[in-house]
């Protein structure tokens, strides 16, 4: 329905119709378009997951899980608290990973890299159609398996993984024996096999699909976002791969890469997998650092300021970010040089993540400024982005991580950077494309007024979390103790209204597909100059039929 | 004490006199009202500290925490004047201004000066938590699934017994058996005496916390991990678990009461009867279920 | 741009394909299967994991040869333009690159524990091993022996293929075949000496850190090696067919690609495990003398 013919009588073969389109796409709109929609049913799981967290935190004491326990697991009146308390390390462990594979990397990296790179940098398509769909098919495959998990057995008496989505053995070897952790091992799999061909293909498709006359040095950052990304992933998550693979065999086929008793080291696993896990981290904030870009120069009407450090930083920040993964491991046990290292390694990362911070600012810097919702949200991304950042700064000094580590301090540094930034970014490039993607405008108040309830919202539910975390309390916990209590039920609170606000975004999306209002090519004026905003609302079919030719260098 | 009365007076003005006061705190004095050895309610800083290495922590992170505020406003800062500036009504054509190196220069030098700022005490504290002075006591905690089991050295009275949450039946005085927190047996150390920790753990990973000591270190299963601390002020000091290990992760504090010599030599004498006869088993059998 | 009507462009614009999906859904299969046989769960009584995850493997393979099938249509087509067959070039050296990010999980693993067998914190470890690489009690394979031979094999096998692509390259389609057939020979004898040399450990695979490390990251390599092997084994039956130009050949390329790459990693295995690993065959031969 999107690409109505008569919107574009440019095309000799037949647009496909009907479910085929879609299942056996070799479109990378149309598969952009599904990986949003996967995005978006995932972060209402993962969104819901959580709300259901902070419903029980809101007051000391366990009040809702061991009824859930009952209901969803069928536990008996007397196993409900200890099925309740497992429970709650089931939907910890959901959420953060439905939140990180499911929704911002569909989102940012299926979603909008895949519609908009080919576009920007003048190409019809991506480099391997065909290879870009099962990129996005194994997804819902790996989702399903993280839900087959939550239903079978993980410890004995309990359903589902509990061990965190870090799964550190030996919690997810002999703590949980249950067929659901391998559900979730598997699943992990595949979501892995998923993002490394995707990488491959977006490499590809920037390295040499690029429009006559497009330098790298002239390529839009958001290109350049998602190909220092692309290398992050296809050299991180193999390792992921080999780490959970030596799960699988240590669980069921005698293995002791993580038992002791054989001889193996349960802190190896941390390492595998925080080399792959915090280049990960930057996986999921890259391209959001890529729209917000965009979105700046559009609505200040100015050039960014100072591309090639903007590209360069990211690249440095990419590169940096694959030796500091120990910084996650401060209290495992590493030797005093060791940590020194990752300290050092580590605070490094502020300086390329600086540059950016400035160079945005710097591009609205004497701009002409539009406050269309994008631009609100990418103004919040950048300063909760800086707030989430300079948390992270104190949690690299081993020296106070030491008190900070494994408490609620981490939870509030990350869901600043995450929930704040990745996926305010997410809303903003939402609001930003939407009318290129299907052709409507979403009318500006929408976007503004769901801007304000999460802005509020969310800071009402992350920034008290600081708090506790530096009086102490950790985090995975279902109960705590009592003077923890009022930050608690601030955070829950605020995180009722951030869901208010999803629920108010949701009810934006349906009103503007009803009201069905057209878009023109370019509805954010003189700023927007990069090549999509060249086409039809929606683009063609295929676009680029006759490749762009690029002489200027506007990014 | 004037700022105590300070805090009642803007506690009854409410949530954003406890906000008020408690960034007043939290930027002025650091923690010293904050709770020792647990959390206060509505505390915002760190929890008290009982030994010089917390100290440190603690007023290495009052320092961070201006260096990260002012950087955070002076971004806001920045942001509000792009917006009331430079939006299109005050600045219907923008400039095209695109590089300065100057300045660009500038935003990576003194990002990076403010992190050597950070670098020297955050290493130098860095090394002190890692310069172990002679054991006066040597104890050994050991995380089970789902309690602590602590072992104190040959030399350092030579007992072994298990730590278990307090059951709310079991809290026969809430004022100070605090909920999650309080548990059968205390380990009970003298206070000024550097005492070494040794960190292990049976099962699965657990964390050995005591937020006001300064101290956490991962209970690794097959590994022997060590840490250290010396308390200077008497007190009861309570910590959490801090790695998940599984459903009642939420429910295995750790509790040391710091005393004075004399009554820890009395707790000593008491405990080695106490603990004797339960040498294997664990003596959690003999205590009442 | 809008008024051309008709691609103007060497890039590959595709029709719709059914194999994303089906391997999508035959992975999920597998998956599956593999987890209900691996706690040998029972649907309705049965026990049908290995079934289901046989089935779930035969959709892959099913849509392996389908998907590939369509490629070499495809490149016989001449759909393959300059730039397009550029594109494989690069998608395959990436994934090459991800192979080998794969490879350094193992080997990490392997280091783990091999370079600081001595370290006391990791009491356990240091009292199996006995504070000793190769831990005490094991005796590992000598180095000079069948590994050396492996060596020499697969180096060889690194020659023959290369010779089969000079063969192509100069339009002798005979050489090629040649080539390949003594390629795969040697490709198949390496798996075969590998199985005789796994058949005499006396060290077993589970249980202990030697040989989960030795088995999984060298059963890794073996697999590999297999999948090379067939990978040669297709390009010779397409050489056999026809298929190939001394101009256009990257499906043999890219077997010829991945061969090397196997070939690498074994010489680290052989270096690092083998070599290294048995202090330099002197654990092997001190043991065998007791
Ligand atoms: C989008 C994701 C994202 C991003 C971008 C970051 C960015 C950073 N993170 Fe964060 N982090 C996570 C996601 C992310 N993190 C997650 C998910 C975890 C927890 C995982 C788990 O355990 O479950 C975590 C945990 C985590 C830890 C481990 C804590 C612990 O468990 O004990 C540490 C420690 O060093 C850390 C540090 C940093 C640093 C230094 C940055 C830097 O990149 C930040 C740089 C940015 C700025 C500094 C702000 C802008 C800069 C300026 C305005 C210039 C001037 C500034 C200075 C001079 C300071 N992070
Ligand atoms: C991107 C990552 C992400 C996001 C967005 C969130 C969002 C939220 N998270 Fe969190 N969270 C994690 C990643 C994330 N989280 C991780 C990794 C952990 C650690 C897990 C572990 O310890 O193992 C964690 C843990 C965690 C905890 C700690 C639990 C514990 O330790 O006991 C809590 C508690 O309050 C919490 C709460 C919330 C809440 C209330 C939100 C709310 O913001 C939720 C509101 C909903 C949304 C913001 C989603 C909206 C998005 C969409 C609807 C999609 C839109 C898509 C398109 C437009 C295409 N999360
Ligand atoms: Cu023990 Cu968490
Ligand atoms: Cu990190």
């Amino acid at each position: 329905m999107a690409y109505a013919a008569e919107l574009n009588s440019d095309h000799d073969h037949a647009i496909p119709t009907g479910w085929r389109r879609y299942v056996y796409s070799t479109n990378h709109k149309d598969i952009g378009m599904m990986y949003l929609w996967f995005a978006l049913f995932a972060g209402i799981v993962g969104g819901l997951l959580s709300v259901a967290m902070r419903l029980e935190l809101q007051e000391p004491g366990i009040q809702y899980f061991n009824g859930l326990a009952q209901l969803i697991q069928g536990a008996s009146p007397e196993t409900a608290m200890d099925v309740g308390k497992h429970l709650y390390n089931v939907f910890v462990t959901a959420h953060g990973l439905i939140m990180i594979f499911f929704m911002v990397m569909p989102a940012l990296i299926g979603g909008f890299a895949n519609w908009f790179v080919p576009i920007m940098i003048g190409a019809p398509d991506m480099a391997f159609p065909r290879m870009n769909n099962v990129s996005f098919w194994l997804l819902p495959a790996a989702f399903l398996l993280l839900i087959c998990s939550m239903f079978v057995e993980g410890p004995s008496g309990a359903n589902g993984v509990g061990g965190g989505w870090t799964i550190y053995p030996p919690l997810s070897t002999t703590g949980q024996p249950g067929p659901a952790m391998d559900f979730a091992i598997l699943g992990l799999h595949i979501a892995g096999a998923s993002s490394i061909l995707g990488a491959i293909n977006f490499i590809t498709t920037i390295f040499n699909m690029r429009a006559p006359g497009m330098t790298l040095h002239r390529m839009p950052l958001f290109a350049w976002s998602v190909l220092v990304t692309a290398f992050l992933l296809l050299l991180s998550l193999p390792v992921l791969a080999g780490a959970i693979t030596m799960l699988l065999t240590d669980r069921n086929f005698g293995t002791s890469f993580f038992s002791p008793a054989g001889g193996g080291d349960p802190i190896l696993f941390q390492h595998l997998f925080w080399f792959f896990g915090h280049p990960e981290v930057y996986i999921l904030i890259l391209p959001a650092f890529g729209i917000i870009s965009h979105i700046v120069s559009t609505f200040s009407k100015k050039p960014i300021f100072g591309y090639l450090g903007m590209a360069y930083a990211m690249v440095a920040i990419g590169a940096v970010g694959f030796v500091v993964w120990a910084h996650h491991m401060f209290n495992s046990g590493l030797s005093l040089a060791t940590q020194q290292f990752f300290v050092a390694a580590t605070m490094v990362i502020a300086v390329p993540t600086g540059v950016k911070i400035f160079s945005w600012i710097a591009t609205m810097w004497g701009g002409s400024i539009d406050f269309k919702a994008p631009m609100v949200w990418a103004v919040g991304f950048i300063f909760l982005f800086t707030v989430g950042g300079v948390t992270g700064v104190v949690l690299a000094n081993a020296g106070v991580d030491r008190t900070l580590h494994g408490t609620y301090y981490v939870i509030a540094h990350f869901h600043y950077v995450l929930s704040l930034g990745a996926v305010f970014a997410v809303f903003a490039g939402w609001y930003y494309w939407f009318p290129k993607m299907t052709g409507y405008v979403i009318p500006n108040w929408i976007g503004i007024v769901h801007f304000w309830i999460s802005f509020i919202g969310a800071n009402i539910l992350f920034f008290p979390q600081h708090f506790l975390g530096l009086a102490g309390m950790p985090r995975r916990y279902v109960d705590y103790p009592d003077s923890y209590a009022y930050w608690n039920k601030i955070s829950s609170y605020g995180s009722y209204i951030f869901a208010f606000g999803i629920v108010f975004f949701i009810c934006g999306v349906v009103y503007t597909y009803r009201r069905k209002e057209l878009a023109g090519n370019n509805p954010w004026g003189e700023g927007a100059t990069t090549l999509e905003w060249t086409l039809t609302s929606p683009p063609p079919y295929h676009q680029f039929e006759t490749l762009p030719r690029i002489t200027g260098s506007d990014h | 004490m004037p700022v105590m009365e300070l805090k009642t007076i803007m506690m009854k003005r409410g949530f954003f006199g406890m906000l008020a006061f408690n960034a007043f705190t939290l930027l002025t004095v650091g923690n010293a009202f904050a709770g020792y050895g647990m959390g206060d309610d509505r505390q915002m800083g760190m929890q008290g500290s009982a030994t010089p290495i917390a100290a440190s922590i603690s007023s290495f992170h009052d320092m961070l925490n201006w260096i990260i505020f002012s950087i955070t406003i002076f971004v806001l800062a920045l942001l509000l004047i792009c917006i009331f500036r430079f939006n299109s009504k005050a600045n219907p054509t923008p400039s095209k201004t695109t590089h300065n190196a100057a300045i660009e220069v500038a935003w990576t030098l003194v990002p990076v000066l403010i992190l050597v700022v950070i670098a020297v005490p955050s290493f130098r504290l860095l090394k002190d938590q890692y310069t172990f002075p002679p054991a006066d006591l040597t104890i050994k905690a050991v995380g089970n699934q789902w309690y602590w089991g602590f072992e104190y050295a040959k030399d350092s009275g030579n007992i072994k017994f298990d730590s278990y949450m307090l059951s709310d039946k079991d809290r026969t005085d809430p004022a100070t058996q605090p909920r999650l927190l309080a548990v059968d047996n205390e380990v009970v150390v003298p206070v000024n005496k550097v005492v070494h920790v040794q960190v292990t753990a049976n099962d699965v990973l657990h964390s050995f916390t005591i937020p006001s000591f300064g101290i956490r270190m991962d209970a690794v299963p097959g590994r022997l991990n060590e840490t250290w601390f010396k308390a200077t002020r008497e007190g009861i000091y309570y910590g959490q678990c801090s790695e998940l290990c599984g459903k009642d992760h939420a429910f295995m504090p750790a509790a040391i009461r710091v005393v004075s010599d004399t009554k820890y030599a009395e707790w000593l004498a008491g405990a080695q009867k106490k603990f004797a006869s339960t040498s294997d088993e664990s003596p959690r059998v003999a205590a009442a279920k | 741009m809008a008024d051309a009507h008709a691609k103007n462009h060497d890039y590959h614009i595709l029709p719709l394909s059914p194999w994303p999906f089906t391997g999508s859904l035959s992975a999920f299969i597998m998956a599956v299967g593999a987890v209900l046989s691996m706690h040998k769960l029972a649907i309705g009584g049965l026990h049908m994991g290995l079934y289901i995850f046989g089935a779930g493997l035969l959709g892959v393979l099913y849509t392996m040869f389908g998907w590939w099938s369509d490629v070499v249509r495809e490149a016989n087509q001449g759909d393959h333009t300059r730039v397009v067959q550029m594109h494989h070039r690069y998608g395959m050296i990436m994934f090459i690159a991800s192979e080998v990010m794969f490879f350094v999980a193992w080997f990490w693993a392997y280091f783990d524990v091999s370079l600081y067998p001595t370290d006391t914190i990791q009491y356990a470890r240091t009292e199996l091993i006995g504070a000793h690489w190769p831990p005490k009690g094991i005796i590992p394979f000598s180095p000079w022996e069948l590994p050396l031979f492996n060596t020499l094999i697969l180096l060889t096998s690194g020659c023959t293929v290369t010779w089969a692509h000079h063969a192509l390259l100069h339009d002798d389609r005979k050489g090629l075949k040649q080539g390949l057939w003594l390629t795969i020979a040697l490709g198949a004898l390496f798996t075969y000496v590998q199985i005789v040399e796994y058949r005499h450990a006396t060290f077993g695979f589970s249980g202990h850190i030697f040989g989960s490390t030795f088995f999984m990251a060298t059963g890794f390599h073996g697999f590999h090696v297999f999948v090379g092997t067939i990978f040669l084994a297709i390009c010779l039956m397409r050489a056999s067919r026809g298929d190939f130009t001394s101009k256009q050949h990257l499906g043999f390329e890219f077997a010829a690609w991945y061969w090397h790459f196997v070939d690498v990693v074994w010489l680290f295995l052989f270096a690092a495990i083998y070599v290294w690993g048995s202090d330099w065959g002197r654990a092997a031969a001190g043991a065998a003398g007791h």
